[in-house]
């Protein structure tokens, strides 16, 4: 599954860039996320919860963050399963200063899910996905500039 | 000794042909009859499976120590534990067929989403569950590959990484002279036709029961199987256990449709790990389960090309048939796509035929039976290849048919691909179906539809089939079948018949049989099936075969029990001839006679013996058919399209079979009705979709689009009769006859209503998006 898609910030570039790579800003912009560790230099363990149609169960993963060129870019790369599946995700996020002062953001990567997710909520994936990184971006834009 | 004899003073009323409702019935639809899951016995245990969520992966690890520590679990096995026991067992034979080992749990690599890994054993079937979950895999994930063509082409993940081509095997089958027909021929067209991937859908998913007793080294096994000694057999080989200690029971099977024509992991698996703890153990597979790893049906790729003159002559037809097979062989996997092959010709008189089979291996659950088998995906190709020829030439679909049937002189038949088609006349057929719905003057309403902007189509399919498996030699084990009759000393009678049905009715049309032959009223007759301890030995219920072969054993046993009846009632009687019928032995002389009840009272007393004869009355016949028998008919739908929407509305579907003599037409109808919903069903809605890295994307009915009583038309069904040769019932059979015309019926509609827009094909499900985009100017 291609994820592509933009978001704005009310932040500086730095700003943008550094809220984006602080596991404590993270764990509470991340939707369901229960946990959120720092393991390594890059490298988080994360814990989190996942809703989809009819489905939840909790997810354990690994998110890195890899080709980092502040503050302008970094990939993201994301694996977790749980009880009813599991998720692969990889992803370049690109941070582009606006004239309003904040910043333009663009996403562009592949995920792929497995298991009983995509068995039984595939027709609802790419919607959840796309709910959720929504939601992802307002909650960030909710913390101070 | 005292007995009570029924009474016997009134003719009974020949019920052969009659539309007796099911004997089954009462107990299906008040819900008491006993299904594997209703099966409940003393310390029962549960088994629930942890299956790879992935495609294709290595297992790098399996940590079951969390499972086994959960309170209720009471053991935990994986790939590592299951030395000993056989793989999953193929029948077939072609030459060179590359075998992987199916181990029933995963050894170091998955190759399928829903491969077994592990089973959980506990004493609750949600302790299991919650057990499972606690089962820690870690993969490491390799590309898979689903697509069979994308499989076949150079550079693509190798399913099995001994064989890197992703080929199991090529077949080949030739007749007649390819290269002459072909060089004669004034029009030649192609067409690349799909036969998508089907989740069969048995209401009942299967489920087992494994009951091991220790001290007698004895196997009891419940399973959801159509084919229940064939599966001992089979499963016993793997288990390493005597078939003499091993009881199969099938019991109320709730659909199979070639789905549960198989041996299972999950049968020996149940069963072994029953015999590793000393416990009965029940494992019964959910839906989700069902839609990954029961088998899915066709799944084709055909590339077709047929020669024909001017004048609408088929000269020759070739066939390159990529067959998807899925990861592993089941029982049949690589045989179907041959019954593809040999059903190819259809009902026409052409004698060059030049096919390929390419059976390529992908990472999916294996395809196998699913009613028809093989022959579906033949018979779409044949009747859209006949109709796209007719564009072609423009010639008129019905004409270039007639123009091309085998003639009613011509039986028995022999065809390009090695087939003996037994009797037939299927012009007659064919004008009876045209003429019930009018065809001239439908002809004449479309092009007034067309006029006015609307978009009718007429579509036509006159198909054949090979039913009533079959003859030994063509079968990969053994195509005979068997039928015991046993009077009880009270004069009751037991049938046990070799077949397994499983919503067919035979529990009611052999007792229908069985109460005209002998002349018995039907309440007195059980027929009773399902049961290796009970039943002398059976192949099965597939292949349209439990009338035309089950049933003319059954009649042979019962020509025989009559023989014996006669020779104690003539002894009895102290004549020298009698004669036996409506239930009664009669001395012509004398006018005395004694009922059949008396006479078997009398056996079993053993007070007359005639001489040459044994005491008791019970007859088992084994009967070898000779050939398979070959039903067709023609089926007719009339659609509407709608442009704006890309609904189709099915405005009537007339169905005029030609299955030999009929025992029950009420189940005929059944059979029948039932065949065109499925067929329906791939024609339209149903698909089983796999993305590229192996996820089932269909996998239960939110995605999965099946028929609904709602979606269904009237079918308008008659028939003719043309009694097959082959067996003494004149009984071709009607299993799969609904599901087999169905679908290019429908098809061949729908393209016929949208030619107008220039469309010469659509591959299946015509979905209202594909159908819309065809509307509306875009490509499908």
């Amino acid at each position: 599954m291609k994820i592509a898609g933009s978001a704005k910030l009310p932040f500086a570039a730095e700003r943008a860039y550094a809220v984006m790579q602080d596991p404590l800003v993270l764990a509470k912009a991340i939707p369901g996320c229960d946990a959120l560790e720092k393991t390594g230099e890059d490298e988080y363990r994360l814990k989190m919860k996942m809703v989809l149609a009819s489905l939840s169960g909790s997810f354990e993963g690994k998110v890195r963050l890899t080709d980092s060129n502040p503050p302008r870019s970094f990939r993201m790369l994301v694996e977790g399963s749980g009880k009813i599946g599991f998720m692969k995700g990889d992803g370049l996020i690109q941070i582009a200063s606006a004239p309003d002062g904040g910043v333009d953001i663009s996403y562009e990567g592949d995920a792929q899910i497995g298991g009983t997710m995509a068995a039984v909520g595939n027709r609802m994936i790419d919607m959840t996905a796309r709910m959720l990184i929504k939601r992802f971006f307002e909650k960030l834009a909710a913390e101070p500039a | 000794m005292s007995t009570t004899f029924a009474p016997s003073t009134t003719k009974l009323e020949k019920l052969v042909g009659k539309r007796l409702r099911r004997r089954e019935d009462p107990r299906l639809i008040t819900g008491t009859a006993t299904y594997v899951e209703d099966v409940k016995l003393p310390d029962m245990h549960h088994a629930v499976i942890v299956r790879s969520p992935h495609g294709a992966a290595d297992i790098r690890s399996i940590d079951i120590s969390k499972a086994k520590a959960l309170p209720g679990v009471v053991a935990v096995f994986t790939g590592a534990d299951i030395v000993g026991v056989g793989t999953v067992p193929c029948g077939a034979s072609l030459p060179g067929l590359r075998r992987p080992d199916h181990h029933i749990l995963a050894q170091d690599r998955v190759y399928l989403v829903g491969h077994p890994v592990a089973v959980v054993v506990a004493t609750d079937r949600y302790i299991a569950a919650d057990g499972a979950d606690l089962v820690e895999v870690e993969y490491d994930i390799k590309q898979a590959v689903t697509d069979p063509e994308k499989a076949l082409a150079p550079g693509a993940p190798a399913v099995h990484s001994q064989w890197p081509d992703n080929v199991a095997f090529t077949f080949h089958q030739n007749g007649g002279d390819i290269d002459a027909a072909f060089a004669e021929a004034e029009v030649v067209v192609k067409q690349r036709i799909t036969s998508q991937r089907l989740v069969p859908n048995a209401m009942e998913t299967r489920g087992v029961v494994a009951d091991w007793k220790t001290n007698d080294r004895s196997l009891t096994l419940y399973t959801s199987t159509q084919i229940p000694h064939l599966a001992r057999t089979l499963l016993a080989g793997m288990l390493g256990i005597e078939e003499n200690r091993f009881r199969l029971i099938a019991p109320e099977v709730g659909g199979g449709f070639g789905s549960k024509l198989n041996v299972y992991s999950e049968e020996a698996l149940t069963a072994w790990v029953s015999m590793k703890i000393g416990k009965p153990v029940k494992w019964i597979e959910s839906r989700r389960e069902n839609f990954m790893v029961t088998i899915h049906g066709r799944g084709h790729v055909d590339y077709f090309e047929i020669a024909a003159k001017r004048d609408g002559t088929i000269l020759g037809l070739k066939l390159k048939l990529i067959q998807d097979l899925g990861a592993f062989h089941q029982l049949l996997t690589p045989v179907i796509p041959t019954l593809s092959v040999l059903m190819m010709p259809g009902l026409y008189n052409f004698r060059n035929i030049q096919a390929e089979v390419v059976g390529t291996f992908t990472n999916c659950v294996p395809t196998d039976a699913y009613r028809g088998a093989g022959r579906p995906e033949a018979t779409h190709g044949i009747e859209r290849m006949v109709d796209i020829l007719a564009a072609e030439l423009g010639m008129d679909p019905a004409e270039i048919r007639f123009k091309n049937f085998v003639r009613p002189d011509q039986f028995p038949f022999p065809t390009a691909t090695g087939l003996n088609y037994d009797s037939g006349d299927y012009a007659n057929t064919f004008q009876k179906a045209l003429d019930t719905i009018d065809y001239h003057g439908l002809r004449k309403q479309q092009a007034e539809a067309r006029a006015a902007g609307r978009l009718m189509g007429i579509g036509i399919s006159t198909y054949g089939e090979i039913c009533a498996m079959g003859p030994s030699v063509a079968t990969p084990a053994g195509g005979w079948e068997s039928a015991t009759v046993k009077f009880e000393p009270s004069g009751k009678v037991t049938v046990l018949t070799g077949t397994s049905p499983h919503g067919q009715g035979q529990e009611t049309s052999f007792a229908q049989l069985t109460a005209d032959e002998l002349g018995v009223p039907i309440d007195d007759i059980v027929v009773l099936h399902g049961d290796t301890s009970i039943v002398q030995y059976g192949i099965g219920t597939f292949g349209s075969r439990n009338t035309a072969v089950g049933g003319a054993a059954l009649f042979y046993a019962l020509q025989e029990i009559k023989e014996k009846l006669k020779k104690f009632g003539a002894a009895m009687l102290k004549a020298e001839e009698v004669e036996l019928g409506d239930g009664v032995c009669l001395n012509p002389k004398t006018g005395e006679s004694v009922t059949v009840q008396e006479i078997a009272g009398a056996a079993y007393r053993g007070v007359v013996i005639p001489p040459g004869m044994d005491p008791g009355m019970v007859v088992t016949k084994f009967w070898e058919p000779a050939n398979f028998t070959y039903p067709f008919g023609a089926h007719i739908i009339v659609s509407e399209v709608d442009a704006e929407t890309g609904d189709i509305e099915i405005k009537r579907y007339v169905a005029v079979d030609d299955i030999g003599n009929q025992l029950n037409p009420l189940l005929v109808d059944g059979q029948l009705h039932g065949g065109a919903a499925q067929g329906l069903g791939q024609a339209l809605w149903e698909q089983g979709v796999y993305d590229d890295n192996g996820q089932l994307v269909t996998g239960e009915f939110m995605d999965y689009t099946m028929p609904r009583a709602r979606m269904m038309p009237w079918i308008e069904s008659s028939h003719t009769c043309t009694p097959s040769p082959v067996n003494p019932l004149g009984a071709k059979g009607v299993g799969e006859a609904g599901t087999i015309g169905s679908t290019p019926a429908m098809v061949n509609s729908v393209v016929d209503a949208l030619s107008p827009l220039g469309v010469r094909h659509i591959d299946m499900p015509l979905t209202p998006e594909k159908i819309w985009k065809l509307t509306n100017g875009r490509n499908a």
